[in-house]
């Protein structure tokens, strides 16, 4: 009986093994991921928090991709590693930004972006042959500059050769499958310096770019994916200082900032609370003072200098002349500004459709995808927006994303990849991987 | 092949418990786990004031114990929507215990104490799984203590009532997506203990030797708990915004409205039916109130959108000799859960439980019980919409149990 019992219950013990629900297939449909090669700037290179570092590179969303098409057959997949968790260290570098205190010129100590400073990866040639073709800084006709690699010391640290085009890259990699994400900073650069310190690519030359570099990628009909490009407007870099950010806290100072104005003859009223900041505007009819208000919709960079803000006056009356001091036009996208970007990017974007049909391309849509961020979106009981530091999705550098946004990002493309070539390409977890670090 | 069953234990055993489409545990007595989890019409002993407080009545005997436990085993796999790798939910043993006690001081009514643990949720996903931001680990009990009597009018008709007095705690832990500088997530824990009161009620007829009618009810019991303590744990930084604190919280223990029939055949084979309407719909929302209010913790509402289920249970007893006898049972209890509210705090599916039981006889009055129970849960995809939480779920319990009874 007693034995019984014993063979009864093992019998039970060894049913009572887990419930077995079918895994995943992972099909790579249409697609051969044997030889992946991915092509385009700073977003594919994995760069966050305004550097190009172990951790983050580690997590790129093409070695994301990579990582999930070794599930239907996909190869290896090498990146120009940087070792230190600091970045690459060249002339005009700036060290990685991690989240830290510091005071500010009121006397505030505040959390925020700070240097992290530790010893950085020298810009060396690596001596192997990548898979990552992203280089941090590129616009869609560098890579059919010759000898790139000397003018960018991140294509320099991978280039099979000095004098080469980055598109000469590609052939020699014998890809089956190509990603491509290029033209942010066609436009990019432009806004980060406030519409005056580069240009926007024009239509037809970003046109004749990107049909060399999809061309170089397709061959003899490799299958692809290519992202558009998303509102940049709508980046942390621009939305963390607002217009009216100009905050005045007594009747006293309102009252005098009004007196003060009238005495320069500026026809400008305060009140208390939120105001515009002055900004500078060179056709304004004021024979000395060539400023403005800025306009609701207009947008201040997150570069501007705060302490000038903050305890000088910048943005209102200098504190040392006494006299209006506008934010300097470098530091502010003006309605014209924003509207030549986005003029740009429809135009942008009607290449790169353009050229996903003719190629027959699997198109990421991260113009919308940037548009449901900016609303908020949630995977997981994580939610994202497009917010500065809390968003969680955009890094420090308030451009680039976090390793949890480009978690997202590849997800984004595999859904893409997969309705394009009926693959079913598995997801990845975007828990595994972090938003921003609070210490 | 002791050491082969504990060596088998070790390998494959991991659990939740709850059995029941939501958080609704019903293992209350081994006679009648062995017959489908039915009872209302039944009169075999003191159980009977928890599962028809008008039953107890018609129990024979003067004095009348019973008492048990499970050791419910349970297995749930999870694949999460289109990411590769499932996870299974860590080993926890649960053991419901239940004593019933009951007493006739006159040959009409009875008095008698129930005390059993309808209702409760204990399951554990680990720190790491890809639902940790919903839940990592729930721990929820409840215990009820029931003062009850029951009274009969002739032999045909009785009617009892108990007082409800139910004790509960609750204890969970899940992760915040918020990183320190060390990689780790910032992780809360609520800890807390509730006691409300409700009340059973029912009426047994027996219009026709060997037919039994019960119709019992249980109200609805709100678990209020006013000071839970809910810690933080969190990145320096942002330990203001959490800071440790007393939370408010509720849940509700749902009523259950239940019919059963039973017909003697003979004296030695009964067959019964029960029909158990649980009033899940008081389930809507978990809403947590944080006393200390601030940026990151204010009052949070969890949408559960619960829905009321009927569950239809059959069993059947054969009286081998006056020594054994054996029982057999069945049911289908649906998930009251709709489709994208399948929480992983309460993974619920649809189940069909399979019992089987036996009682032996070494003497008369009493008597061992054994049963088993297996449910299946059946394969569900779906989707926690307030937190875009989805994947499958599938799930297998074993629950054997033993018990005495002795009835003088």
């Amino acid at each position: 009986m007693k034995k019984l019992l014993y063979i009864l219950f093992s019998f039970v013990i060894l049913a009572g093994c887990e419930p077995k629900i079918d895994e995943l297939s992972p099909n790579r449909g249409s697609a051969d991921f044997s030889r992946y090669v991915s092509v385009g700037n700073s977003l594919v290179a994995g760069y966050a928090d305004g550097a190009l570092y172990y951790s983050a590179q580690k997590n790129s969303f093409p070695a994301l991709l990579a990582g999930q098409f070794q599930m239907a057959g996909g190869g290896a997949f090498v990146q120009p590693v940087v070792n230190s968790e600091f970045g690459v260290e060249f002339p005009g570098s700036m060290p990685r930004l991690k989240l830290g205190y510091s005071t500010s010129c009121t006397g505030v100590t505040s959390l925020g972006p700070v240097p992290d400073f530790g010893p950085r990866d020298q810009p060396t040639p690596v001596g192997y042959q990548v898979n990552n073709l992203g280089i941090p800084g590129a616009k869609s006709f560098h890579l059919l500059v010759k000898g790139y690699a000397l003018l960018n010391p991140y294509y320099g640290r991978f280039a099979t050769d000095p004098n080469n085009m980055v598109i000469q890259e590609i052939p020699p990699l014998n890809p089956t499958f190509f990603s491509l994400w290029l033209g942010n900073n066609d436009v990019l650069g432009y806004a980060t310096s406030g519409g005056v310190g580069d240009t926007i690519t024009g239509l037809k030359t970003f046109g004749d770019a990107m049909g060399a570099v999809v061309g170089s990628c397709v061959g003899t009909g490799t299958k692809g994916v290519i992202a558009n490009i998303p509102e940049i407007t709508s980046i942390p870099f621009f939305n963390t200082i607002p217009y009216n950010g100009l905050n005045l806290q007594t009747q006293e100072i309102v009252d005098q900032v009004n007196f003060a104005m009238g005495l320069f003859g500026l026809p400008f009223t305060y009140h208390l609370g939120q105001n515009p900041f002055l900004v500078a505007d060179p056709t304004s009819p004021h024979p000395l003072f060539k400023v403005r208000q800025m306009q609701p919709g207009e947008l201040v960079l997150l570069t501007v200098p705060r302490d000038s803000m903050q305890c000088y006056g910048m943005g209102i009356i200098s504190s040392l002349t006494l006299t209006p001091w506008p934010i300097p036009n470098q530091f502010v996208l003006t309605q014209d500004e924003i509207t030549n970007i986005e003029t740009a990017i429809a135009g942008y974007n009607t290449v790169i459709a353009g050229l996903a049909q003719t190629h027959g391309l699997a198109l990421v849509d991260m113009n919308t995808k940037l548009k449901n961020l900016k609303s908020g979106i949630l995977w997981d009981g994580i939610r994202m927006n497009t917010s500065f530091v809390t968003g969680g999705a955009f890094s420090l550098d308030g451009v680039h994303l976090t390793q949890r946004g480009y978690a997202v990002v590849a997800n984004y493309f595999i859904e893409s990849i997969n309705a394009e070539f009926g693959s079913t390409i598995p997801m990845v977890d975007i828990t595994k991987y972090p938003g921003v670090l609070f210490p | 092949m002791r050491r082969f069953t504990a060596l088998l234990l070790g390998i494959c055993l991991a659990t939740t418990t709850a059995i029941g489409g939501g958080y609704q545990v019903s293992l209350h007595s081994m006679r009648n786990i062995g017959m489908g989890l039915i009872g209302t019409s039944l009169t075999y002993d003191a159980s009977s004031y928890f599962y028809n407080p008008g039953a107890a009545a018609f129990v024979k005997d003067k004095f009348s114990f019973s008492g048990g436990v499970s050791l419910l085993m349970a297995r749930t796999t999870f694949q999460p929507k289109d990411v590769m790798g499932q996870y299974h939910i860590e080993s926890i043993i649960n053991t419901p215990l239940y004593f019933y006690f009951g007493f006739k001081p006159f040959e009409d009514l009875s008095i008698g104490l129930a005390v059993n643990t309808p209702y409760g949720n204990k399951l554990s996903w680990g720190d790491e799984w890809q639902g940790r931001y919903l839940i990592q680990d729930l721990a929820f009990k409840a215990i009820t203590i029931q003062p009850s009597f029951s009274y009969k009018i002739k032999d045909v008709f009785s009617f009892g009532m108990g007082l409800v007095i139910a004790m509960g705690n609750v204890e969970l832990n899940k992760a915040i997506p918020i990183e320190g500088q060390n990689g780790v997530d910032a992780k809360t824990n609520i800890k807390g203990k509730a006691t409300n009161v409700g009340f059973n009620g029912g009426i047994l007829i027996r219009p026709v030797k060997g037919l039994n009618i019960g119709v019992d009810f249980r109200s609805k019991i709100n678990m209020k708990v006013e000071d839970a303590d809910a810690t933080f744990t969190v990145p320096a930084s942002m330990s203001g915004n959490f800071p440790d604190q007393k939370v408010s919280t509720s849940l509700p223990l749902p009523a259950n409205l239940d019919f059963g029939l039973s017909y003697e055949f003979n004296e030695k084979f009964l067959i019964g039916i029960n029909l158990c309407y649980v009033f899940w719909g008081a389930y809507d929302t978990l809403t947590f109130d944080f006393k200390t209010k601030t940026a990151a913790l204010d009052v949070t509402h969890a949408p559960a959108m619960y829905e009321n289920k009927l569950i239809p249970r059959i069993g059947a007893q054969y009286k081998i000799s006056d020594i054994v006898t054996v029982r057999l049972g069945g049911y289908y209890d649906p998930s009251p859960v709709p489709d994208g509210f399948l929480n992983p705090q309460t993974p619920s599916m649809n189940q069909i439980g399979l019992t089987a039981g036996l009682s032996v006889y070494p003497f008369k009055g009493f008597s061992i019980d054994a049963a088993f129970l297996y449910v299946m849960g059946m394969e569900r995809e779906g989707t926690y919409s307030p937190e875009n939480f989805s994947g499958t779920y599938k799930s297998q319990i074993y629950i054997p149990g033993i018990g005495l009874s002795y009835s003088f």
